[in-house]
């Protein structure tokens, strides 16, 4: 027999604290669809993403109604194209990308990821044509998400690729002009990046991966700041321990969801089940947002002093009730800062409480990093290839995943506004200050080398 | 070896089990299962318990009754059969309804009629009033078991039609929910 506080704290979750499954991902391996014809290549996706999703969305809805936990969204991620499209010229994989929209369209997905290269210790054929192909696809496609390795904690920091992502992300941003850049909301520079991450931009089934995998992102932060003020209701004068103590326990409940809406998709597909990944991922709605977290703990906005400390403490109280409610935890696993995709972020940056090189600092203690950042649309390939440097370093010796998601907005400058809808929200444009001027550190390219505890065999 | 089934009902108070345990006991029985509860004040037990070949049920009562008498207790007592004893459950799959909405005559009884009609059966039932006296935050729990069989969707959709005429949200969820959020 369930007790009625067990019922009662549940429904509550679910009626007033957006408790939901955030995201299943379906990872499907195209490896063997590779060929020399570009018509078959495509065909074989087509065919491959059909076959293996086409009953995703039905089982993930049958699933979530008979447990009353809407499954959000529902997503693919493939085999990066970089590699089982490494015979073809960057045109055929821009049909690729085209075919993978198509496919993903047809079984009702709204997103696809997968468009990747790794290429952190050095840039092979096929990585270089999918590079050169990534603005094209990024502009004729709606649900492909593209990711780019550039750099890791054991091979270091590949700084051609650094910069010509600058230049990627610039002509991505041109192509969409008109929608200010859409295009690179889709593209995210990654240090570390983790092979079965079921959230967008960066989805992609690792080459360690199985034929399929469920991998599961579990629910955003609105239970995490809704707990935070009903207990410093009952107790304000509840100490940063106690609070660090009931984010856990929070979060040991939304991933208990997650794991258990994630198994049974998994099993009623005859997939391997993969991952809990225990990031808090906002969305532009009030009451969905990392940002109110902040204010729950006490602060004015994020961005104001303070701000990295309450995001440490909150990532850590998060990842320990995670990892403590599901027996494979992976993907990001920490708390999102998406600039333009979580309101209150975005009314923080506009008021002027956070500022770029703030938001680089938070990202030493969160998961991601840069994401979602709307940057002048004056803004240089050198400049944003330094940014994309210093986010990467970040990463590459704290021995974590870091992640840039840049996108400078055609025509627009500081201070104006940035429209991407839907899921991607909106966002001011945040001032990059001190870019004036040539930046030679970037122009000598070659590779960052791994720091020295990568040598820790 | 014969089984009855008993029921105590009366107001709580120190003493009713020890009372009724200790008749069973001298009369060389023996209580094989018991599930009491307590409900505004008042006791209800029901003790599930094999007594001797000789013993007789509506003799066993007499002097039940008797016996907690002085309790201001009540007793029945009635033979279990040898199908009842030994039961076979359904393959059932256990989900919960929950109704929240302003209170009023007839709520139970028209909810659980159609739980009724599909053959699902309540296994609990608690009634909560979260706003103390305010009907509107009264929230109804049943505990269900669905056999496999039930068109789950269509009993789903006849109780959402029932709620939305009785001005309740309803939400119908497996069990598994609860304990997997709940229970370590």
């Amino acid at each position: 027999m369930l007790t009625q506080r067990e019922i009662l704290s549940t429904l509550e979750m679910l009626q007033n604290e957006h408790l939901d499954v955030r995201t299943v991902t379906l990872g499907i391996n195209l490896f063997d669809c590779a060929s020399h014809e570009p018509e078959r290549l495509r065909e074989n996706v087509r065919n491959r993403i059909a076959a293996v999703a086409g009953h995703l969305v039905t089982v993930c809805n049958e699933v979530g109604d008979k447990y009353g936990i809407p499954v959000v969204n529902k997503r693919i991620a493939v085999s990066p194209v970089a590699a089982f499209g490494a015979a073809h010229a960057s045109e055929d994989l821009v049909a690729v990308a085209e075919t993978m929209d198509a496919a993903a369209g047809s079984v009702n997905v709204d997103f696809i990821g997968g468009f990747s290269a790794l290429v952190e210790k050095g840039m092979a054929r096929g990585d270089r044509a999918l590079i050169e192909a990534i603005p094209d696809a990024m502009a004729r496609t709606e649900r492909v998400c593209a990711s780019i390795n550039v750099a890791s904690s054991r091979a270091g920091i590949n700084m051609d690729a650094v910069s010509l992502m600058g230049r990627t992300i610039k002509r991505a941003a041109a192509l969409t002009a008109q929608r200010d850049g859409i295009g690179c909301a889709k593209l995210c520079v990654f240090a570390n990046i983790p092979q079965d991450i079921p959230f967008m931009a960066g989805a992609y089934l690792g080459i360690g991966e199985a034929d399929a995998v469920i991998n599961v992102g579990v629910s955003g932060p609105g239970v995490v700041k809704k707990a935070i003020d009903r207990a410093l209701e009952a107790h304000p004068d509840m100490d940063l321990g106690q609070i660090s103590e009931l984010i856990k326990r929070t979060a040991y409940k939304v991933t208990r969801v997650g794991e258990l809406i994630g198994r049974e998709v998994a099993e009623q597909l005859g997939i391997a089940f993969g991952v809990v990944d225990l990031s808090l991922a906002p969305t532009p709605n009030v009451g969905d947002s990392v940002g109110e977290i902040f204010q729950s703990l006490g602060l004015k906005a994020i961005g104001v002093p303070g701000t990295t400390a309450a995001l440490a403490l909150l990532n850590d109280a998060v990842k320990k009730g995670g990892a403590f409610a599901s027996s494979h935890v992976g993907g990001l696993s920490g708390a999102f800062i998406p600039v333009s995709e979580d309101l209150n972020i975005s009314e923080s940056a506009e008021a002027g409480h956070l500022s770029l090189e703030k938001l680089e600092a938070v990202t030493s203690v969160c998961s991601v990093g840069l994401d979602m950042v709307a940057l002048p649309g004056d803004t240089s390939e050198e400049t944003l290839a330094a940014i994309i440097a210093d986010e990467m370093a970040i990463g590459v010796i704290n021995k974590k995943t870091t992640a840039a998601r840049l996108i400078p907005v055609p025509g627009k400058k500081a201070g104006e506004k940035a429209y991407f809808g839907g899921l991607l929200g909106q966002s001011v444009i945040m001032p990059v200050n001190n870019a004036a001027g040539d930046n030679r550190f970037i122009r000598h390219g070659g590779r960052i080398p791994a720091p020295i505890h990568s040598l820790n065999n | 070896m014969k089984k009855v089934i008993i029921s105590v009902v009366g107001r709580d108070r120190p003493g009713i089990i020890a009372t009724v345990t200790r008749f069973l006991f001298d009369r060389g029985c023996n209580v094989e299962n018991v599930s009491q509860t307590i409900l505004q004040a008042q006791f209800s037990g029901i003790f599930i318990a094999s007594i001797p070949a000789d013993a007789a049920a509506d003799e066993l009562e007499m002097s039940l009754v008797d016996a907690i008498a002085h309790l201001g207790m009540f007793a029945h007592v009635r033979d279990l059969s040898a199908a009842e004893a030994n039961p076979v459950f359904e393959d059932a799959e256990p989900f919960v309804i929950s109704t929240r909405g302003p209170d009023r005559k007839g709520l139970v009884a028209r909810v659980t009629e159609v739980i009724a009609a599909y053959g699902v059966n309540v296994t609990n039932l608690q009634a909560v009033f979260k706003g103390g006296d305010d009907p509107d935050r009264n929230v109804m729990i049943y505990e269900v078991d669905i056999p496999r069989g039930v068109d789950r969707q269509a009993l789903q959709t006849d109780l959402r039609k029932t709620a939305a005429e009785l001005d309740l949200d309803i939400a119908i969820q497996h069990r598994n929910i609860f304990e997997a959020i709940n229970r370590i």
